[in-house]
């Protein structure tokens, strides 16, 4: 690994420190691209489903508990999102 | 907002809610139960449903018949003017354009009421203003002296103006409004279709719905012009826009054995639920039997143009359509009793 990375420096003209300076940029970008992008899925899917329920709440105030579940379900996609951008950061 | 898919969340809002309520709607059981009621045993139980409001309000002032009609109308009018309300963009102009039919209906009660010499306050009881003309409106025409004032003052709303200014001469002429009627009605399936064609987005699916309605009540009349011993210009009973041409409505109506009927018919319509009904119609029925199948796979036929399309203008419409008959059954189970009429007899006349 360290042999490559000299290879590589040697290659492109950066040191040993600058290229563990851009490894780490680039992990911290992926973790923000992987929140960023898991919640605008999330956001993207819970307008419609909070949508309908609050549509459905309008009509019936019984149904509030379980619309309310229905419509926190996509946050999984963001805690995916996350999980993964941890694991990048501290892995 | 808008989604990925490009729908807004005011549209699944509207439509999830008309879906909600579509199940608050009485089902078949309710209306098994309540023909084995008496009058003012119904008159309790729609007490007890979401008709409650209205039956309280009026219970002082209204008994017995007289008080499930008007709560009935009141309810229905109340609900139109609610969805109104709530229903965002383009599918408030569809629903709005949807609902000038009861414009229609009002203004010609008014007409004939006035004609006949009816009293302002016993006209307004049948009145159920669910389209554009509200009830400030309705009772401003109410209290016109005359019919001519009335037609005149419509102008205002733009109501059909040159349909009134064609008909209603003739119309007052003859002392009938039922070419004036037909007349109105062609205009506003005209208008609507326009409408629905004009480019605006959703426009082909509100469309489509009004071409099935459009169907059934050319095959409704069609029906009705067989069982009539009378002679009818069938060119101006047909309404445009459907799948049937006028000049398909002339040749079918001319045609006097049932079997040649059916199958002219049969071979000018393409929706499937509609061709094996008319299959069953082979056989004589009464026409009362025949709108009453024709009407079922009509909202059969929408509920399931509502499921291919959940979030578009056929939830609100099929809504619209299911309460106007939930309000046409109660009044028709109540009238039934009223009349003392046997529970199976009151029952044809159901649609469930």
């Amino acid at each position: 690994m360290a042999a490559e990375a000299v290879v590589t420096a040697v290659d492109v003209g950066m040191t040993v420190e600058q290229i563990a300076a851009t490894q780490l940029g680039m992990k911290a970008m992926g973790a923000g691209v992987a929140v960023g992008l898991t919640g605008i899925g999330a956001g993207v899917a819970e307008m419609a489903i909070g949508s309908a329920a609050v549509g459905a709440t309008a009509e019936n105030k019984d149904v509030f508990g379980l619309v309310l579940l229905l419509t926190v379900i996509p946050e999984t996609i963001v805690i995916f999102g996350l999980v993964v951008a941890l694991l990048l950061l501290f892995v | 907002m808008v989604g990925v898919s490009g729908i807004s969340a005011p549209y699944i809002y509207i439509c999830t809610r008309m879906r909600v309520r579509k199940t608050t709607l009485l089902p078949r059981e309710e209306y098994m139960r309540m023909l084995n009621m008496s009058l003012p045993e119904i008159t309790r139980f729609i007490g007890e449903t979401h008709y409650k409001q209205e039956i309280d309000e009026l219970g002082t002032t209204f008994h017995g018949i007289d008080l499930i009609e008007v709560a009935l109308s009141w309810n229905l009018a109340k609900e139109y003017q609610k969805i109104l309300e709530i229903t965002p963009g383009t599918l408030k102009q569809f629903t709005q354009a949807y609902l000038r039919r009861w414009d229609i209906q009002n203004v010609l009660t008014i007409l004939r009421g006035k004609m006949q010499g009816e009293k302002a306050g016993k006209i307004k009881e049948v009145l159920i203003p669910a389209g554009v003309l509200d009830r400030l409106i309705l009772d401003r025409l109410l209290a016109e002296d005359n019919t001519d004032k009335i037609v005149e003052s419509l102008k205002a709303y733009r109501m059909y103006p040159l349909v009134f200014a064609r008909e209603y001469p003739l119309a007052k002429e003859s002392g009938s409004f039922s070419k004036l009627e037909n007349a109105l009605y062609k205009q506003f399936y005209a208008e609507i279709i326009e409408e629905a064609g004009s480019g605006i987005k959703g426009g082909n699916l509100f469309l489509q719905f009004i071409r099935l309605e459009i169907d059934i009540k050319n095959m409704k009349t069609l029906f009705r012009l067989r069982a009539d011993t009378f002679e009818e210009d069938a060119r101006e009973m047909c309404i445009s826009g459907g799948t049937l041409t006028s000049s398909d409505f002339v040749s079918l109506n001319a045609i006097k054995n049932q079997d040649e009927f059916i199958d002219l018919l049969k071979s000018k319509i393409w929706h499937k639920a509609l061709l094996t009904l008319l299959e069953e119609l082979r056989s004589e029925k009464t026409i009362r039997d025949i709108e009453i199948r024709l009407t079922r796979v009509q909202l059969d036929q929408m509920e399931r143009m509502s499921k291919r399309h959940p979030i578009s203008i056929h939830p609100i419409l099929v809504y619209l359509e299911k309460k106007k008959y939930e309000v046409f059954n109660l009044r028709a189970l109540a009238r039934g009793k009223e009349s003392k009429l046997p529970s199976d007899r009151i029952a044809e006349y159901l649609v469930m």
